[in-house]
């Protein structure tokens, strides 16, 4: 039996070489991937998905299978990552319209958005699909790029609001966690030690006021700072946050750009 | 001969005692289906308002109004905490909460100190706008900027709602139970409300609903349901006639006679220009409503007493028989003490609205509506007994009674399904329309007991508030989940 | 005999009749309300991929699209809400991208033909959409459904509906117009509304300052709180000796808040004003200005029968230095009445201040006032005087 493996991983290895060899032969700049995993899905899948891109005028793809039965890498030269991105959406529609209750799995990436393409990230990308219990549409992030990220936790009632900056900060490359109210937060602040606090100020449970004091007064070693983003926008109340050790006030409505930028000044 | 002459006498004067009465429920309920034809005229206006206003700039905006926040607590130890805690996380640009301890006989001082690091401010600054006792301190930690916690020998709700306003430092004053929660938005609901006609608004009242077997966590109503037991059902489907049915119609005749104590909103230029709170009595929170409208009318001021159905608060209904009848036997007496001390203003055109219909409806169809109720079920008992013939007249006086109720809990039913949707289940829907039904056969009867005993209370000068026991706001979310 | 007893069987038939409507379409709201939510619920799962793309990719430079495949017309609505959700959370690009999205997709033009519709609700709702998508191309027509309108709390939601979409100055004003002419006094209301827009403000309000309408002008003077605007100070100038008594007190405390240089003869017409708000604006701008000049007018101000101006009064003094803090001590010692209320309060807020001077200058400052402090009252005396004042004929509030 180990033999057999070894032999699969030998001729995986010579796809991902050749995976890697088609993108640097693509006249583009940019080439996206998108690795697609139907594990327990049916054998025709293979032709759906060539069906699908055959579809659409004017996109060129090529197919390669992934180690698992049943996985498929497509590359799409000339395509940024949302174009990808959209791909996959267009792609999970599909075969869910022709195959009910089918949950793929996706991991997409483009190249060089995302670094250069080695056989190293073609093995991450497979495995990333199984680290996901959820069918989401799953965006591709380096390892190594994970093991040195600081951390944000975001604090924020609304969910609408919440779920976007958690998508945004996670695409910048940080780590994030979520809580929806005050007492939870401060829970997590001990627990999960955050660089960075992004918070609103007016949350279930606690005041905002001896909130932000309580996160001052926190048994951890280093005190994270703290980013107020809110809809409060008394000046009175604003000049008790600086002073009780606020790194910076923004209010909404905000610029998400904008937000980066005083978020990544608070973090170096 | 002479004997079967008195008998048809007596049969007569019962029979026409008893139509009257019938009449008289008949009027009663066609008056209350008018004011109820102005809630449906007005409640797609209600949902709209409600649905197409975000607070997103209102509740940050320097803008709006300050308030400030006054909560009476007497013996309130167990769910003071988590009610200030509530309080204190409003979604409201800029506020002030001020307890006001009544001489509690329990910690309720005590907790507060403790959980809110409190110490006395060496001289506090009351404006003596409004007479009240003298208080023992204020309480204040500069960490916690907008609590101040009053510490007063006991002197009664009304004493401690004016020894607040003389401490508040903002130009509008919102009276709330120190039992009850506020919904996040409530405050700036009815904020949006006063803001939409500042001048002529001076008070506005909130919507009073049942937490009992709602879920509550962190201070907020996390998953609304009806109650389990059954005394709270019961007043759960009344607050609903009451509050959407009544109020929201009677608001819009400007003929609104009560703000609930449990949650209003005042302008305090004028509840210090009325004299503040009556003490003394219960129904302090009709008392100066009623004073209000009398000012407004009597100096020809143009204003408006409003209701603002979408600003919600929840509250602990009581749920053993005792202590819901002293609840109730207060109410009656208040009300009477307010009905006879203003009955100068019924039938008083000078008086406007609230002269020719609300004063009047109030004397007539609501303090003495159990009399002529009970007189006249019992005149047409006789009156059956002495004929058993006759036992239709009977039936249809009862059927008039429970139909017509009935129809008004169903019409309050579907203005709560047009304008909130707050029940998702169709068994919460179900047990609403069992409960609203099965109201008239024992409780709607007791409600009248009650009130007649709290008349009979009043004429004797028993003037006690009743006991009012707390279960605190986890313990009862315990039993919510586990049940 | 009879007839009384028909008329109460009719009026038993009519409330049977009634009852049994209402209990039937009671049910039919609850289910089909239900049933509705349960969709929507499902649409929001069915596109999470989607919005999950959205956010994603807001940044990039390509337009964005709607998700593959048939929406059927709820479909579309759950989506369009999201969007109008991010639209309201967010400005610059990003937000005009979202719009652009919504203009794209047709929802723009699906809501506008909504303006016409028969019924009320409908057009309101549409209103209200459009305004979340910052429309403007359906201003003018929402412009005429304002102007229609009777003043009712969905006045006010036609109003931020066009406040938001607007894309010119004299829309804004018109919409200001339309919302004031009813003569309810709203202006912290409009001012709200107002500045929902997303058009350069500050010009704006520079040009309502300018305005003949006085109702303009104080909707202007409201919005201009919490947004330091330097070039309109030569304008409030002007409105600080205006006549609408309502529109000085606001320029008189903007104006303050600049913190400018007055002259002593302002200062002195501006605190014997006949209302109250500019008093006490004028009385707490002087503790900031440092003029040791202004220290017999705050004195004075210490009997004004206003509380605020009372207290605002002594909060300047005691910040003018030794000689303020020293005028309030006396007061507090020897005055009597109202006076000394207010000065006593501000001592012992000022004594109480003690722990949190962390700077050597403020520590200084302190320990002058608290040398004051003793020799008025004593050092046995550093048990703070506890008293409440007597009860009294203060009627402001």
């Amino acid at each position: 039996m180990p033999n057999t493996t070894l032999q699969s991983r030998q001729e995986q290895t010579s796809i991902y070489l050749e995976i890697e060899q088609s993108v640097k032969e693509t006249a583009q700049e940019v080439s996206g991937i998108l690795f697609i995993s139907c594990a327990g899905g049916p054998s025709y899948m293979e032709t759906q998905v060539r069906g699908i891109l055959e579809s659409q005028p004017g996109l060129t793809y090529k197919i390669w299978n992934g180690e698992e039965p049943g996985s498929l890498f497509i590359l799409l030269p000339g395509q940024t990552l949302d174009a990808v991105h959209f791909q996959g959406l267009l792609l999970k529609q599909r075969l869910q319209e022709i195959i009910a209750d089918f949950d793929p799995r996706m991991t997409l990436a483009s190249f060089p958005e995302q670094g250069e393409l080695t056989q190293q990230v073609l093995i991450q990308m497979e495995d990333s699909v199984k680290d996901h219990a959820s069918g989401e549409i799953h965006i591709f992030t380096r390892e190594e790029v994970r093991a040195s990220r600081s951390r944000i936790l975001i604090v924020e009632g609304d969910a609408t609001v919440r779920e976007f900056l958690e998508i945004r900060l996670q695409m910048q490359g940080y780590e994030t966690a979520v809580a929806d109210n005050g007492l939870s937060a401060l829970d997590l602040m001990e627990s999960w030690k955050p660089d960075l606090v992004l918070t609103e100020l007016n949350l279930y449970g606690i005041d905002g006021l001896p909130y932000i004091h309580h996160i001052q007064q926190l048994d951890v070693a280093q005190v994270p700072k703290i980013v107020v983003l809110t809809e409060q926008r008394v000046e009175q109340t604003i000049s008790m946050c600086f002073q009780n050790g606020v790194d910076d006030y923004i209010t909404k409505p905000f610029s998400p750009v904008e937000l980066d930028a005083r978020i990544r000044r608070c973090i170096h | 001969m002479q004997q079967s002459e008195g008998i048809t006498l007596l049969r007569d004067i019962l029979l026409i005692y008893g139509l009257f009465a019938t009449y008289y429920v008949m009027t009663v309920n066609v008056v209350y289906f008018s004011i109820m034809a102005f809630s449906f005229r007005n409640i797609m206006t209600i949902f709209r308002r409600a649905a197409y206003s975000k607070f997103n700039t209102l509740s940050g905006s320097e803008l709006v109004p300050s308030i400030s926040l006054l909560v009476p607590a007497y013996n309130e130890e167990v769910t003071v905490i988590e009610n200030v805690k509530c309080l204190l996380t409003l979604n409201y640009p800029t506020y002030e909460v001020i307890v006001i301890n009544d001489g509690s006989s329990d910690d309720t001082l005590g907790v507060l100190r403790r959980e809110f690091g409190l110490e006395p401010l060496p001289n506090p600054e009351m404006r003596n706008s409004i007479d009240c006792q003298t208080i023992n301190s204020v309480y204040y930690n500069p960490q916690y900027p907008h609590l101040y916690v009053i510490d007063k020998p006991n002197g009664g709700k009304a004493d401690s709602l004016n020894a607040g306003i003389n401490l508040s430092h903002y130009p509008l004053i919102s009276s709330i139970d120190a039992d009850s929660l506020l919904e996040k938005d409530a405050l700036i609901r009815m904020a949006r409300m006063y803001m939409e006609n500042p001048e002529e608004t001076v008070a506005i009242g909130g919507d009073v609903r049942i937490a009992n077997g709602c879920v509550i966590e962190n201070g907020a109503v996390k998953e609304i349901s009806l109650p389990r037991k059954m005394w709270p059902m019961f007043q759960a489907v009344e607050y609903l006639k009451a509050f959407l049915g009544g109020r929201i119609g009677w608001s819009h005749i400007n003929g609104l006679i009560i703000v609930s104590g449990a949650f209003g909103l005042f302008r305090k230029d004028y509840v210090i220009a009325v004299g503040g709170y009556r003490g003394g009595y219960p129904g302090e929170d009709m008392n100066i409503i009623i004073k209000l409208h009398r000012y407004m009318l009597e100096n020809k001021l143009k204003y408006r007493i409003a209701f603002c159905p979408e600003a919600v608060c929840w509250t602990q209904a009581p749920d053993t028989y005792r202590i819901l009848s002293n609840q109730r036997k207060r109410w009656g007496r208040g009300n009477l003490k307010n009905m006879i001390e203003n009955y100068d203003m019924a039938f008083n055109p000078k008086y406007k609205v609230m002269g020719l219909l609300t004063m009047p409806y109030n004397i007539i169809f609501e303090a003495l509506n159990p009399y002529f109720k009970i007189t006249g079920l019992l005149a047409l008992i006789g009156y059956t007994m002495l004929d058993m013939t006759h036992w239709r007249v009977l039936a249809v006086f009862w059927l008039v009674n429970f139909l017509s109720g009935y129809l008004l809990s169903i019409g309050a039913l579907l203005l709560e399904e047009l304008a909130f949707k707050r029940f998702k289940k169709l068994s919460d829907l179900v047990r609403m329309m069992f409960y609203s039904a099965i109201k008239f056969f024992g409780y709607a009867q007791l409600g009248g007991l009650w009130r007649i005993q709290g008349h009979i209370q009043y004429l004797r000068n028993n003037n006690s508030w009743g006991t009012m026991t707390r279960q605190s706001w986890q313990e009862k979310s315990d039993t919510a989940k586990s049940a | 005999m009879d007839s009384h007893l028909t008329l109460a069987i009719y009026f038993v038939y009519f409330c049977l009749g009634l009852i049994g409507i209402g209990m039937l379409s009671l049910f039919w709201f609850r289910i089909r309300s239900n049933r509705m939510e349960k969709k929507q619920e499902l649409y929001l799962q069915k596109h999470q991929d989607y919005f999950k793309f959205i956010q994603t990719h807001l940044n990039g430079a390509s337009d964005l699209p709607l998700p593959p495949g048939k929406l059927t017309k709820l479909e579309r609505r759950v989506i369009q809400n999201k969007l109008i959700e991010w639209i309201e959370q967010f400005k610059g690009e990003i937000r005009d991208k979202l719009v652009k999205l919504c203009q794209d997709a047709g929802f723009v033009s699906e809501d506008i033909k909504l303006l016409d519709s028969l019924f009320y609700g409908r057009r309101i709702s549409a209103a209200y959409r459009l305004g979340g998508m910052r429309a403007a191309e359906a201003v003018p027509r929402m412009l005429i459904m304002l102007e229609k309108q009777r003043y009712s709390p969905l006045t006010i939601v036609i109003a931020r509906a066009i406040a938001k979409s607007a894309e010119r100055g004299d829309q804004l004003k018109e919409m200001l117009h339309h919302l004031l002419r009813h003569g309810k006094p709203i202006h912290n209301m409009a001012a709200d509304i107002l500045m929902e827009t997303g058009l350069d403000s500050s010009r704006l309000l520079l040009k309502l300052l300018e305005d003949e309408n006085p109702d303009l002008v104080k909707v202007a003077l409201v919005a201009m709180w919490g947004q330091a605007v330097p070039e309109v100070v030569p304008a409030l100038d002007r409105l600080v000796g205006t006549g609408e008594k309502d529109v000085r007190a606001e320029a008189v405390k903007l104006y303050l808040s600049s913190n400018p240089v007055l002259k002593d003869d302002t200062i002195r017409e501006l605190m014997a004003d006949s209302d109250w708000e500019v008093r006490a604006a004028v009385a707490k701008s002087l503790g900031n200005t440092h003029a040791a000049g202004s220290i017999p007018l705050l004195r004075t101000a210490l009997q004004d029968s206003n509380w605020r101006v009372r207290s605002n009064s002594a909060e300047s003094l005691a910040k003018l230095g030794e000689t303020g803090f020293e005028v309030l001590c006396q007061i507090a010692k020897n005055g009597s009445g109202i006076e000394r209320e207010a000065a006593l309060h501000q001592v012992e807020k000022a004594m109480l201040e003690e722990g949190e001077h962390q700077k050597l200058d403020q520590m200084v400052a302190y320990n002058k006032k608290k040398l004051l402090y003793e020799r008025y009252f004593g050092v046995s005396e550093s048990k703070p005087v506890r008293q409440v004042a007597a009860v009294g004929g203060d009627y402001t509030a």
